[in-house]
């Protein structure tokens, strides 16, 4: 019943058949998700992102000290930096000391993607700071389902960050083809993990402790430059 | 090869559908936890630090749906032995993947099932990962060899 020994049972157009469907299935997948994943010149930009910071959205672009911070806002390791470090940089955004780019990425998944578009929309009414610190505040579990479009806009609305131009760029992912350009550059500038920070182009050493510490954070900006 | 008597093939093929689906469903598995978070199958691939950046984003985003195509194949049971010669292949790929970046001291996930990327250094589990890839790898050469397994979509040829 098993086989005819030896011989070839198969039956050839199943064979063919499913053969092909899965090869289609994967090259398909494939080549859309390559394809994604490739920066796209047609992209919207928010107003602060500056295409030679790697798509970031940027603080003082003309000051020194520069501080890039590639991040997740679903990332709990992300959240850990915002809750040590961020009212340090906020207070360096604000007080216009150092140039600050933040790279949103969505290595997380879609929720991801809805939050830091959300991210750049708050970014075009001038709220990107206040964004950024409560959704951090108020991070949900990972792919939770409470950041749909509809979560950003309540978290948002929270931080006070409202409004009707600001509701219609969320729930129509103005910015989701940014969110894939920061993506593919932070592919492209080798960034594993989140978060990862770098002063004046070079990357703070994950040994260092700085990402958890404030003291040691601030030593690596005194280092740097800031008063 | 001459088999002892009580390995008939009626029993031989109910061994090869338990092989054919949890190598199949281990493989499918994985691709499919990786496929929605292309950015860090990317990152993962990039931290072996094997290829070139542009290289190893391009199979980090295409490995997930490699994987997924393997697996159904095996979980339907078509091209059995065909897709556990890949699939061993594959695994075997990994082990000299994971074993190289033991070996250069990185300290990473294998981001087998999606994670990866730099760990602590006391963090890694190297061996664990060989050892479950290695287990891969004999249900593959199983496979190759026995490829006539119950419930299979196509009755393979031997």
């Amino acid at each position: 019943m098993v086989n005819n020994k030896g011989k070839s049972s198969g039956d050839p157009i199943t064979r063919w058949l499913v053969i092909g469907m899965v090869a289609l299935v994967v090259v398909v997948g494939a080549g859309i998700s390559v394809f994604n994943n490739t920066s796209k010149k047609t992209a919207v930009l928010p107003s602060a992102a500056s295409i030679k910071d790697g798509y970031g959205i940027v603080f003082n672009s003309d000051l020194k000290p520069v501080i890039d911070i590639w991040e997740d806002f679903q990332c709990p390791s992300c959240k850990a930096f915002e809750g040590t470090n961020g009212d340090a940089l906020r207070a360096l955004a604000v007080e216009k000391k150092a140039k600050i780019v933040f790279h949103p990425l969505s290595f997380l998944g879609p929720e991801s993607v809805y939050a830091a578009n959300g991210a750049a929309c708050a970014a075009d009414q001038g709220k990107f700071l206040e964004y950024h610190a409560f959704m951090y505040k108020n991070q949900p579990a990972e792919n939770s389902g409470a950041w749909s479009n509809q979560g950003v806009i309540a978290t948002a609305a929270a931080a006070g960050v409202t409004g009707a131009e600001f509701e219609a760029c969320v729930n129509k992912g103005k910015y989701a083809d940014w969110v894939g350009n920061v993506g593919s550059e932070g592919s492209k500038q080798n960034i594993n993990s989140t978060p990862t920070v770098f002063i004046n182009g070079k990357e703070v050493d994950r040994a260092s402790g700085a990402y958890y510490s404030a003291p040691e954070f601030m030593k690596l900006l005194v280092a740097a430059g800031i008063k | 090869m001459k088999l002892p008597a009580f390995l008939t093939e009626t029993r031989l093929s109910w061994v090869g559908l338990v092989v054919r689906l949890t190598l199949g469903g281990v493989i499918f598995v994985a691709g499919a936890l990786k496929v929605t978070t292309p950015y860090k199958a990317a990152a993962a691939m990039r931290a072996y630090e094997l290829l070139p950046i542009s290289v190893a984003n391009i199979f980090g985003y295409a490995l997930p749906w490699f994987e997924i195509g393997l697996g159904a194949l095996l979980i339907l049971g078509v091209a059995t032995r065909l897709s556990a010669f890949f699939a061993g292949s594959l695994m075997f790929i990994f082990i000299l993947a994971i074993a190289s970046a033991w070996v250069r001291g990185l300290s990473i996930d294998c981001g087998c099932f999606g994670g990866g990327g730099q760990v602590a250094p006391g963090e890694t589990k190297y061996l664990q990962e060989i050892l479950r890839d290695f287990g891969l790898t004999l249900l593959a050469v199983y496979l190759c060899w026995q490829p006539q397994t119950k419930w299979a979509l196509e009755r393979a040829s031997r």
